[in-house]
């Protein structure tokens, strides 16, 4: 598997201290890098452009365009082959192969191979000195090869899977556009659309370039894939921002036209567009190391400092001893060999896969298998608002009449509060709302809950709709009754819709209907309506709407005015109705109330952001959407928490202007993303380290990006969330991206690390949990695992200095490794959390490491040492009750080891041949081997839990007792099997020897007990500091 | 870097923001390592008690006579004297005495034991049968070593290697109880059979069933194992020539010859090279 992290191209942004710059680069590289430096720093600055700025004369000439015929087939032509085809350069895909060499070569797998290597220069030189060697190092050689090459296949097998799971998002249809060329309307492919196109658009297809519109009728774009605003943007020819995201004119490529039609200029094709350059930046990021690749990499030092201290060591003292040259440069790779912990790599492997798999049953999908640790390590999470943190979808929020503010229901199953359904206003205003209304239901929709129902038409109709239809009346059956008869559509300037309908009673008159923004409408208005009644205007209901409009305003909610005039009996059923020269009355009318919407949360959000909280992980809204909604909705789903002031609420509630507020006293901050375009970085930094509770509203893709860095910098382990392509790169930077499955576009999910299938920022949460566990879990798992090295190397090094037949030999060690220890192991993966994880600050990934000193110390230093002394008591043991006594064995090294001397004295006088004493000798080390197994069953006993006792924690884990079963039957198995001695060299033991290990398997549990309950009892003690890893 | 982190986490509201302080006070530094030494000082110690503890009650439960478990060595190996440094080659050279004399020096003091003043504390037991004894004291029979005839050394005190006709012992390793049954002998061949002879001392290879059982070192004190002696003669003009020798135990249906794996099973094979 490729612990070693993304390694991707080295950008030069990157302030990652750890990250050592190359040296010895040549300078072609060198030019390279700064080059693309300069590429990178450019594509980070916000987009510059003048084209929306430019009348259409000077569009023309700059193009040297025809504004009505378009290009001719052969200029067109010509620019397709100047500028290339109108597609974004895809990111470069890294070949299989590569990717396989990286699960083969990375982290973990370099120790292993470095063993290997070591175990065949070994094997190499006892070749050249010894014609007829033990072939122990070449076997060894070859298993740690196979152990590699299977988990590199097992990790590649199954990355590939989750990216054949990302295969399946791509769109694959080609897109079609329509341009204007020498005069005539064509249809092409997007790919051929050239800069200077005349192109036209309408409404359900996506734009094919960026263009710069020179007409538009009633033309709405959906830009929430760039600027991650919810609802649809009017586009019209009129410049109206300086800034080119916000001005009306200018339409981005592969955002949707959502109704309307427009036509316009192209003034940037592929990758120069605003949408390309987003997307290059993405590709261009260079990507840190995931979390737990930096901690793989630290327990690999802290591994490769023991084995080289411990080899060296022996190395002198075999030297001293009085062993050869040769013979100690053997035990030297012997020993730094032997620490390897074969079995580690796989377990480690198979642990994060089962979570992955976890996760994905609970929608979270991990591309990359380190990342399944990221999460849980997360101590940031910037979340994207729409969609991940609203349901995006406009929805009735609120309404004000009879002088009254209601509240409407907004949960996603439409289990909320009712309101007073009885007033006679609310069924004027619900007709308004139904009547006044273009939207309407796509067919075939009955079965569906109303709320999920496709409509046609903008967010807020649609959602108007809605709401009249769940809680007023069918509203086709509403307008078949009430048949509209005249209307005038929205626009931006008079900022109103108005229809006329026949009225439902026998009268044949005609009622007038408008709706629009809330001030506009008040200024058709003489009278109110209320509880039915009409009264005239007067201050104190002007006082009142104004008073209502702030507050839902202030709830960052969409707010539209409604009102009504019922015409005279003059204009009777027939009357032609003319919008054009008002021949109707359009004054006086009576004002009914307010209705808002907004985007609502999603119901888990609140819930999961102070799940958030509590597991100490700040989380950051990063919207382009506008600081008012943005404030509401964080208000609203908790990120900025009740009783939480801004920097204005304390200014306002100390009668201070804002510049005299103490930046401490206030923890909740909206940054505007103009404000947020000035700040040096230092300034962020302040911002972020100052306010718990942040909101930054109106960011450019680039800001998200800049964001996140600031995080990084200040050693936060961030999390994005996001959907659109404006995530990308902020996604992409990001130590964990994560996309949604649903919402999501794909260039968003190509970079990201995780998928949330469902949408849901309550899945994150999950993600979090899992995270923390499987971090937990898998010190658990690898202080088991490192524990049996120690009884492992000690045979070793005891045969070096003691003289003594070798008690443990390369086989049983690798029976042990990658045999009886791994599915203990890896059971330690099922193990439940000893308290309540989200209940605790994340991990400081500088100090809280996967693998420190104190595990290392426990696992050698304590346990292992334990489980040394049980393998040598089971050795002398053997050896003594076949008459070989522990003092006749130290120094018999020598003869022991002679082929030719074959009559041996034990202590009894008998005389053994070597094949005799070599059957006692591998017997021991079967016997060795099965210690290590009845040992190893306390250690994983202790290894469940590392503060709670284990009475505490108890055996619910099924897994670990199957563990337990199949490691005891393996070394049956191994031990007694007829034909074990031909092939491994084991041989069978009497049951007396199982039990020698017994006492010593009991002390460790006991041991570990005391040192736990000492743990508990004393918070921060010295037992604390020195063994709690 | 470090504090930054601090403050941010402190910022959280969230107290316990802990931030490794590289900088710990000397005494406290010292006190610490001291404090972990004096721990696994003690630990340590615990441990090694009770690892003597354990070996000591394992050690108890033994026999000082006869080792608890025999089953690993139910047949016994051959050996042969003098033993050669690598592997069981002998070279050796008529004309030249340093070429053998290790070979002689080795094979005196393998005698030694054998020597009548030796032996003269020995019992002379009756011939031909298991001497079974019931203790508590067991008593060892003599090997008269006139039995090795030419290779006694009594001689010939070259041991044939100035004829150029050595002599080589071949002994029964010691196993304690061993009871060979029917009549067991040491038969020599010679795997390239042509020009040289072998013959065997005492004659046919006999192994006096007298010898058997062993009662092991503590009990049987000054126990002499039978020996069985070969003697390769070498022709005077056959010189650089190399002769394989196999011997195995014969006769007996408990003492085994053949083993794949174990070659000095009942059995041993040297090589002798006898140069110019």
């Amino acid at each position: 598997m490729g612990l070693q992290g993304k390694k991707w191209t080295v950008a030069p942004q990157d302030q990652n201290p750890s990250r050592r710059p190359k040296k010895g680069l040549n300078k072609k590289k060198m030019v390279k890098r700064k080059k693309q430096k300069r590429n990178m720093e450019e594509l980070k600055k916000e987009v510059v452009m003048d084209d929306h700025k430019l009348t259409l004369e000077e569009l023309s000439t700059k193009y040297s365009v025809d504004l009505t015929k378009g290009h001719s087939h052969q200029m067109a032509r010509e620019i397709l082959t100047r500028n290339g085809p109108n597609t974004l350069t895809p990111p470069p895909t890294t070949p299989e192969w590569v990717k396989f060499c990286k699960q083969l070569f990375g982290g973990f797998s370099l120790l292993l191979w470095t063993g290997a290597i070591l175990c065949f220069v070994a094997y190499s030189i006892q070749i050249y000195f010894n014609e007829e060697p033990a072939k122990d190092n070449l076997y060894l050689s070859i298993v740690l090869s196979v152990v590699v090459i299977i988990t590199g296949c097992f990790s590649y097998y199954q990355e590939a899977k989750s990216s054949r799971i990302m295969e399946s998002f791509k769109n694959m249809v080609p897109q079609q556009a329509l341009v204007i060329r020498e005069g005539e309307k064509m249809q092409i492919n997007v790919q051929e659309v050239v800069l200077g196109d005349l192109v036209e658009i309408k409404g359900g297809d996506r734009v094919p370039a960026d263009l710069r519109l020179i007409s538009a009728q009633g033309c709405k774009v959906d830009n929430s894939s760039l600027t991650g605003e919810s609802e649809p943007q009017t586009r019209s020819p009129d410049f109206t921002h300086e800034n080119p995201l916000e001005t009306r004119n200018i339409c981005f490529f592969s955002t949707n036209c959502v109704e309307g039609t427009a036509r316009g200029i192209v003034i940037a094709t592929g990758d120069s567009t605003v949408m390309g350059r987003i997307a290059s930046l993405t590709s261009g990021l260079a990507v840190g190391q995931t979390p737990i690749a930096a901690e793989i990499q630290h327990f690999i030092h802290l591994i490769t400092m023991v084995a080289v201290f411990l080899g060296v060591t022996f190395f002198v003292l075999s030297l001293l001893l009085g062993y050869g040259w040769l013979e100690a440069i053997i035990f030297l790779i012997g020993i730094i060999v032997a620490n390897v912990p074969e079995g580690l790599l796989a377990t480690v492997t198979v642990c994060l896969t089962l979570t992955a798999k976890r996760m994905a049953r609970k929608n979270c999908l991990v591309k990359n298998l380190e990342a399944v640790e990221t999460l849980g390590s997360t101590s940031t999470i910037c979340s994207d608002k729409t969609g991940t943190l609203t349901q995006n979808r406009m929805t009735v929020a609120h309404m004000w009449f009879d002088m009254t503010v209601y509240e409407a229901d907004t949960t996603e199953e439409q289990t909320g509060k009712t309101f007073a359904k009885s007033s006679d206003t609310w069924f004027i205003l619900a007709q308004i709302a139904g009547l006044c209304n273009r939207a309407d239901f796509k067919a075939n929709q009955e079965i569906l809950p109303i709320a999920q129902r496709a409509t046609t038409g903008d967010a807020s109709e649609s959602a108007l709709l809605k709401f009249v239809e769940q809680s007023y009346s069918s509203v086709a059956e509403m307008r078949e009754k009430n048949p509209k008869v005249a209307e005038i559509p929205f626009n931006s300037t008079n900022k109103y819709q108005m229809s006329i309908h026949l009225r439902e009673d026998s009268s044949q008159t005609h009622v007038l209907m408008m709706k629009g923004a809330p001030e506009r409408i008040l200024e058709f208005c003489s009278t109110f309506l209320l509880n039915g009644q009409e009264y005239p205007m007067n201050d104190e209901m002007k006082e009142a709407f104004q008073k209502a409009y702030l507050e839902l305003g202030g709830l960052g909610e969409r707010v539209l005015g409604f009102c009504f005039l019922n015409l005279p009996s003059s204009f009777s059923k027939g009357f032609p109705f003319n919008t054009d020269e008002i021949n109707f009355p359009m004054d006086n009318l009576c004002f009914v109330g307010l209705i808002s919407m907004i985007d609502p949360p999603r119901a888990a959000v609140p819930d999961a952001v102070s799940k958030c909280r509590s597991a100490g992980i700040k989380v950051i809204m990063v919207t382009g959407d506008h600081p008012i909604t943005a404030k509401a909705i964080a208000k609203g789903v908790g990120i900025i928490s009740e009783g939480t002031e801004m920097a204005e609420e304390v200014a306002a509630r100390l009668k201070i202007p804002i510049s005299k507020v103490d930046a401490s006293a206030a923890k909740a901050i909206v940054v505007h993303g103009t404000e947020l375009k000035d700040l040096q970085s230092q300034q962020l930094d302040q911002i972020l380290q100052n306010h718990t509770e942040i909101v930054f509203a109106r960011t450019s893709p680039q800001q998200k990006l800049i964001i996140v860095e600031g995080c990084q910098r200040l050693g936060a382990i961030v999390a994005v969330t996001g959907d659109g392509v404006n995530d990308s790169p902020a996604l992409k930077k990001a130590d964990i991206g994560i996309a949604m499955g649903i919402s999501g576009s794909d260039v968003s999910k190509q970079a990201a690390d995780m998928i949330l299938l469902d949408d849901n920022f309550a899945s994150i949460v999950t993600g979090v949990e899992e995270g923390r566990l499987i971090f937990d879990n898998l010190k658990k798992s690898i202080m088991y695992t490192l524990t049996s090295n120690i009884p492992e190397i000690t045979p070793f090094l005891m045969f070096i200095i003691l003289g003594i037949p070798l008690p443990l030999g390369t086989i049983t060690i690798l029976c042990i490794d990658l045999g009886t220890d791994m599915v203990p192991a890896i059971s330690l993966a099922y193990e439940s959390a000893e308290s309540d994880i989200m209940k605790r600050l994340p991990r400081n990934p500088k100090t809280d490491n996967l693998v420190n000193h104190r595990l290392i110390g426990v696992a050698y230093g304590q346990i292992g040492m334990i489980q040394a002394l049980a393998g040598f008591f089971t050795y002398f043991v053997i050896l003594a009750e076949n008459g070989f006594r522990p003092v006749d064995l130290l120094g018999i090294r020598l003869y022991w080891e002679d082929k030719y001397l074959n009559d041996l004295e034990d202590s009894y006088g008998q005389q053994w041949t070597y094949e005799q004493r070599k059957v006692v000798e591998f017997t021991c080390q079967t016997a060795f081997f099965v210690t290590i197994v009845v040992v190893q069953w306390a250690d994983l006993i202790i290894s469940k839990t590392r503060r709670n006792s284990a009475f505490q924690q108890g055996m619910r884990n099924k897994v670990l007792i199957f563990g337990i079963l199949e490691e005891t039957l393996l070394a049956a198995f191994l031990s007694y099997t007829p034909g074990m001695d031909v092939a491994l060299r084991m041989y069978p033991l009497k049951i007396t020897w199982w039990l020698c290990a017994i006492p010593y398997s009991i002390l460790i549990f006991i041991y570990d007990e005391i040192r736990k309950l000492l743990i508990r009892q004393h918070p921060g003690g010295w037992v604390e500091r020195e063994t709690y890893y | 870097m470090c504090w930054n982190f601090k403050a941010l986490i402190l910022n959280q509201s969230m107290n316990g923001g802990s931030c490794f302080n590289l900088e710990i006070p000397e005494e406290r530094r010292d006190h610490g390592m001291g404090l972990i030494l004096l721990f696994y000082l003690v630990f340590y110690g615990f441990l090694a008690a009770l690892f003597s503890f354990t070996m000591w009650v394992m050690l108890q439960t033994l026999n000082d006579e006869v080792p608890k478990y025999r089953d690993q060595i139910p047949s016994p190996g051959l050996m042969v004297f003098p033993k050669p440094v690598t592997a069981l080659e002998y070279t050796f050279s008529r004309s030249d005495p340093t070429s053998y004399a290790g070979y002689i020096e080795d094979l005196k003091k393998f005698l030694k034991p054998y020597t009548l003043e030796e032996q003269k504390n020995l019992t002379v037991c009756p011939d031909g049968a298991l001497f079974e004894q019931k203790g508590p004291v067991y008593v060892a029979c003599q090997f008269p070593i006139s039995l090795l005839q030419a290779c006694s050394g009594m001689n010939d005190p070259d041991f044939g290697y100035s004829q150029g006709n050595p002599c080589i012992l071949v002994k029964m390793n010691r196993i304690i109880g061993l009871k060979p049954e029917g009549v067991p002998r040491i038969d020599c061949v010679l795997k390239n059979e042509d020009i040289p002879n072998v013959a065997v001392y005492p004659h046919n290879g006999m192994i006096d069933l007298k010898y058997f059982p062993y009662y092991g070192k503590k009990l049987h004190v000054g126990y002499l194992q039978p020996l069985v002696a070969v003697q390769v003669s070498f022709a005077p003009n056959n010189t650089g020539k190399e002769v394989t020798v196999e011997c195995k135990i014969d006769g007996s249906a408990n003492l085994k010859s053949q083993d794949d794996r174990d070659k000095f099973l009942g059995r041993v094979t040297f090589k002798i090279t006898a140069r110019a």
